[in-house]
């Protein structure tokens, strides 16, 4: 007893303190999620919400939100899955619920609260984590304990390479899409483009979605009969590009392939203006061309007029459809006002998959699961953006997710251009060559 | 330090603080197993993470508490020693225990190369000279074609055929691998008590101390205040080449955003200022508060319908701003002793470091 | 011959903004030697501010400078004396933990405020000139770019008078050579010290307005431009607001030259290592005084 009260007059106080109130923790955590009959499929979400990628995090969250309504809210005339009814029908219309964790843009933490999400919680699936890089450090924990794991804007054609088995992507990879900027551009003079375009300059920021294209198109530009004449790595996060734009102008590409974020994007734009550089083709990858806040400053400056871009979807023949435009309305609640970009977009289409796949399992066991995921045979009428449908192969890679190539057009929206098919059906002529500073300033804005 | 009378109490004090050590070593061992039983195993990765920590901790108290030198960028030798284990896992095949020898090595060596020549500088010059190696390293991560760039390395997953096999691979399935990795970082942390406690008492620490406190006194007397710098650095590099095996075993990916960022480099340094800086069980008690709050307010403050709100951030901030404000000197600063014991004795109200309270910043 | 001369004016044109940048953390860190880890987050509320005031206002950048650089003076001043005041007591170290938390909180707190949506502020005086150059025997100079410098160096002009000239300033140096000494002489160090905060943030949120011109505005956007800004302080010495300047400039040429000719990548890189080098040569920094 004695020794009890002299080791607590002792500086390791705290240490027992601690200790015990970690004990305490766990156990109350313990108690709180006792194992429940199916009252509600819960779906665990580790995402990016604070931190460097915040801004992504964001826009998977209101994705995240909107399906949570769709499949819990009865919208009879929303031909997605589980858009008329409410909840799961398979298991009695209980609802979906959303576990949202913040993992502050950290791997550790991502690692961590997955693990939190399949022990404590006991999610029945995890979504996430919306980067690629955070990503690869989750999946040996899904594979681990075998519990599913998808994310459909991840786009690193890595992550289906590692022979996972408990890792599905319903969304293309940066491969299909840079292939379909290459593709258009390769077969545009035959489809009454331009001739005269002969080299490329690859212009990437250092991260691993970056230099993930980087490496696509070093490999394609040739494949294609284009001579790379500059490849350019920046670091992320970068105050100016003046001196960058200083060798792209020397070494005089006709198409730059830019792959940089919102940001790195404005300080680009101003530092090519104050230069005078404009290539004849500007064709991206993502980035700044998916990010819906970028798009709509755009319509202020005519900044990204002529700009073209890989999409998964062809936005302005999607957003004719009812069921897009309900989606959007939903999202809309959630997202404080800001439509649905294409990230969205993917994120949606991905969730409601996960939805669909539970339903028809009819269990939430983890086999089941995935012999659902396996059979999965979506149809293009019941998605809101133009896979030609959803179907795995070994690797759980969606076959169908196809890529688009889309132009910003002088009205500052996204127009298809290829595949040809797709571009009649939009009726959209492409603005080439890519329009000098001066014009774009003299051209009337959309909006002022 | 030591008056006469002061020292029979500390004796005493020594025989507690052995118990209290021995009791706090049988709660960390005992603390999975539950856990274990329960099969909530996340709570061992919390426990993990807690011990990686601190063990960072203690091995930035090396540079930063002993001989009281800024180093912002000691993830640099997290990076490099998950690099060097990670590429003789992937093209040797070395298993994660020599890859610790390697590490250790490869992340001395190059410690010692680049940092003798910035021992000259001091004080807030050398701070920025960390952070210069940091921010030349970021580069060099994300372009190396040696270690596949930005695109990381990845470590294989072999489901290892036998508990044998496990052991040298690391590689553990499902439900054990939280169990395996808390202890080997329970040993890991504990090998780092040791040292420092080591070399806290030795003659080097002696050094680091006098450098610390008057760097002109300590080279008078004919200490290279250059030499033990450095000396300091390698310590705290071996320490964080360690934690960067154990890391890139456990997350069984290396990217350089993930090695070089910023938590690497200033969550160690924070729980070891919460702790109280200097203190060999600062460290430890900083991770055991601040990992578990991270991951309690992601889970509350984080989720439900104020989500994506930063709210469990904004809440972690105040906390750190609080303790700040209140222990700028650490919670093990605070009088312990003089709340819980009936009588204090003159001699554990110094070991409860209550003096130290109001002792003037240095530098 | 052209290609070095245009790089060279390049630089000097962002060395003029980092200056900006710079100049707060010159008087927080350099002259009273606090560390401070929320600088970024000062400017990125000055970007906000900026935007915030356009957007709704109509208010350009350049009139909403002034009312933004009073309430962050405030702010600055707050946070010295309800949590740096307290922090003084303990290690220099407690100032990386507390300032660490300040960022955390200020960064998210404008994440719920705002989102974490990136913004762009277009309807401004300086905005509307992008684009429109000075050509100066074949080199071009940037006239929104040449304003913003003007302005930086204008305020730093004055700041050095402040510093160097006024008692205010000599109270300032005397509180951080000797605060025992100060005292005696009769002056508040406590009230030198919030005034130096306040001065910090007050001056490095006029940077982040000047740059909203430039830039987007994200909760984020603050880390990318304070490493510089550490950097620059430090070789431009302790203590030297002329150093910061000089320091500032020389650094924007830097990053300008390397990256004409070598890697983009490692842009920062050269920044850092000429750190190093400069460092090894003079390890007060260029014109450090302590």
């Amino acid at each position: 007893m004695r020794i009890v009260i002299d080791l607590l007059k002792t500086r390791y106080v705290p240490i027992f303190l601690a200790v015990g109130l970690l004990a305490l923790t766990a156990t109350l955590a313990g108690r709180t999620s006792a194992q429940a009959p199916i009252k509600e499929v819960l779906i665990g979400e580790v995402l990016p919400l604070t931190g460097n990628f915040a801004t992504l995090g964001q826009q998977y969250l209101w994705s995240g939100q909107t399906v949570e309504d769709i499949v819990n809210n009865d919208y009879p005339d929303l031909s997605v899955p589980l858009g008329p009814g409410k909840g799961f029908p398979a298991f009695g219309g209980a609802p979906l619920k959303l576990v949202i964790r913040d993992d502050q843009s950290r791997g550790d933490l991502a690692r961590t609260l997955v693990e939190q999400l399949i022990t404590v919680n006991k999610v029945h699936w995890i979504n996430g984590e919306g980067t690629s890089g955070n990503t690869s450090i989750i999946q040996p924990v899904a594979e681990s304990y075998g519990i599913p794991l998808s994310c459909s804007p991840c786009a690193s054609p890595t992550l289906t390479e590692k022979g996972f088995k408990w890792f599905w992507r319903t969304g293309p990879n940066d491969r299909t899409m840079v292939a379909s900027v290459f593709d258009f551009l390769k077969d545009w003079p035959k489809n009454g483009g331009p001739g005269d375009l002969k080299t490329v300059a690859i212009f990437t920021c250092d991260n691993l979605f970056c230099q993930d294209n980087f490496k696509i198109a070093q490999d394609l530009a040739p494949k294609a009969g284009f001579k790379l004449v500059s490849e350019l790595t920046t670091k992320t996060g970068a105050t100016t590009l003046a001196s960058e734009v200083q060798r792209l102008q020397a070494a005089n590409p006709d198409i730059l392939f830019f792959v940089q974020y919102p940001a790195e994007t404005a300080v680009f734009q101003a530092d090519a203006k104050r230069a005078g550089f404009m290539p004849k083709v500007i064709a991206t990858s993502n980035g700044a061309y998916s990010d819906q806040t970028w798009l709509e400053a755009q319509k202020k400056t005519n900044g990204g007029a002529g700009w073209l871009g890989r999409d998964p979807t062809a936005i302005d023949l999607a957003s004719k459809k009812p069921s897009w435009k309900k989606v959007n309305e939903i999202y809309r609640k959630y997202s404080r006002g800001q439509d649905m970009g294409e990230l969205a977009m993917r994120e949606i289409t991905g969730m409601l998959w996960v939805a669909d796949t539970i339903n028809r399992a009819k269990s939430v066991e983890p086999a089941a699961l995935a012999k659902a995921a396996a059979e999965t045979n979506t149809s293009p009428d019941q998605m809101i953006i133009d896979y030609k449908g959803i179907r795995f192969d070994k690797s759980n890679q969606n076959v169908l997710a196809s890529g688009v190539v889309t132009q910003i057009g002088w009205n500052g929206e996204k127009h298809t251009i290829w595949p040809w098919a797709l571009a009649k059906e939009a009726g959209y002529k492409a603005i080439y060559p890519s329009p000098s500073w001066a014009d774009r300033d003299s051209q009337p804005k959309p909006s002022r | 330090m030591t008056t006469p009378a002061a020292a029979p109490a500390r004796r005493r004090g020594s025989a507690l603080g052995w118990a209290a050590a021995l009791t706090g070593l049988t709660v960390a061992i005992v603390y999975p197993i539950p856990i274990q039983m329960s099969g909530y195993t996340y709570f061992q990765t919390v426990g993990f993470l807690v011990f990686l920590y601190a063990m960072l901790g203690i091995g930035w108290n090396f540079i930063g508490g002993l001989a009281g030198q800024f180093d912002f960028g000691p993830n640099i030798f997290l990076a490099t020693g998950a690099y060097t284990a990670a590429l003789l896992a992937v093209h040797f095949n070395w298993s994660p225990w020599l890859g610790f020898v390697g590490a250790i090595l490869v992340s001395v060596v190059i410690c010692a190369l680049i940092t003798f020549p910035v021992t000259k500088l001091r004080g807030h010059y050398f701070a920025i000279a960390t952070v210069a190696m940091w921010m030349i390293a970021q580069p060099i991560g994300a372009t190396w074609e040696l270690i596949n760039g930005s695109r990381g390395l990845f470590i294989p997953m072999k489901p290892a055929t036998g508990l044998g096999e496990a052991l040298i691979t690391l590689q553990f399935p499902g439900r054990s691998k939280g169990l395996v990795y808390y202890y080997i970082a329970l040993g890991l942390f504990i090998a780092t008590v040791v040292l420092f406690r080591t070399v806290e008492r030795s003659k080097l620490g002696y050094y680091f101390r006098a450098i610390r406190d008057d760097q002109e006194g300590a080279e008078a007397i004919g200490i290279d205040s250059r030499v033990y710098k450095t000396a300091a650095r390698c310590l705290t590099a071996a320490v964080f080449a360690t934690g960067g095996v154990v890391y890139c075993f456990w997350a069984q990916a290396v990217f350089p955003d993930q090695v070089l960022e910023m938590n690497w480099a200033i969550l160690p340094m924070i729980c070891t200022v919460l702790g109280g800086l200097g203190r060999l069980w600062g460290p430890l008690l900083g991770a055991i508060i601040l990992i578990p709050i991270a991951q309690v307010m992601s889970a509350t403050l984080g989720a439900g319908p104020l989500a994506g709100r930063g709210l469990d951030v904004i809440v972690y901030g105040i906390i750190i701003m609080g303790v700040a404000a209140g222990r700028p000197n650490g919670l093990l600063s605070l009088p312990w002793a003089r709340w819980f014991g009936r009588t204090p004795a003159p001699g554990s109200g110094r070991a409860a470091a209550g003096a130290v309270e109001d002792a003037p910043a240095r530098r | 011959m052209t290609e070095l001369l245009q790089a060279v004016v390049n630089g000097l044109q962002m060395g003029a903004l980092y200056a900006l940048v710079a100049v707060g953390l010159a008087i927080i860190w350099g002259l009273m030697e606090m560390v401070n880890f929320a600088h970024g987050e000062f400017m990125m509320l000055g970007m906000f501010g900026a935007w915030w005031l356009s957007s709704t206002l109509g208010l350009d950048p350049l009139i909403a400078m002034v009312p933004i650089a009073l309430v962050m003076y405030g702010l600055g001043v707050v946070v010295y004396t309800q949590l740096m005041r307290r922090v003084q007591r303990g290690d220099v170290f407690a100032q990386i933990f507390a300032t660490v938390g300040l960022l955390l909180f200020l960064q998210n707190t404008v994440v719920a405020g705002f989102t974490s949506d990136y913004r762009f502020v277009s309807d401004t005086v300086l905005a509307r000139l992008s684009g429109v150059n000075i050509d100066l025997f074949g080199i071009r100079l940037g006239l929104p770019l040449l304003i913003a410098g003007l302005i930086g160096l204008a305020l730093f002009i004055l700041l050095y008078l402040l510093i160097d000239r006024t008692e205010i300033g000599l109270s300032l140096q005397a509180t951080s050579e000797d605060r025992e000494a100060a005292m005696l002489v009769g002056i508040h160090p406590r009230r030198m010290f919030a005034m130096a905060w306040g001065l910090g943030a007050a001056l490095v949120a006029v940077a982040g307005v000047i740059l909203a011109n430039f830039f987007s505005v994200y909760p984020q956007v603050g880390l990318q431009f304070t490493v510089l800004a550490y950097a620059i302080v430090a070789l431009g010495g302790f203590g030297s607001i002329l150093g910061t300047l000089i320091a500032a400039l020389l650094v924007g040429v830097v990053q300008s030259v390397t990256v004409v000719y070598l890697a983009p990548a490692f842009k920062d890189a050269f920044v850092f290592g000429s750190y190093l080098l400069i460092g090894l040569a003079r390890p007060q920094g260029l014109f450090g005084r302590f």
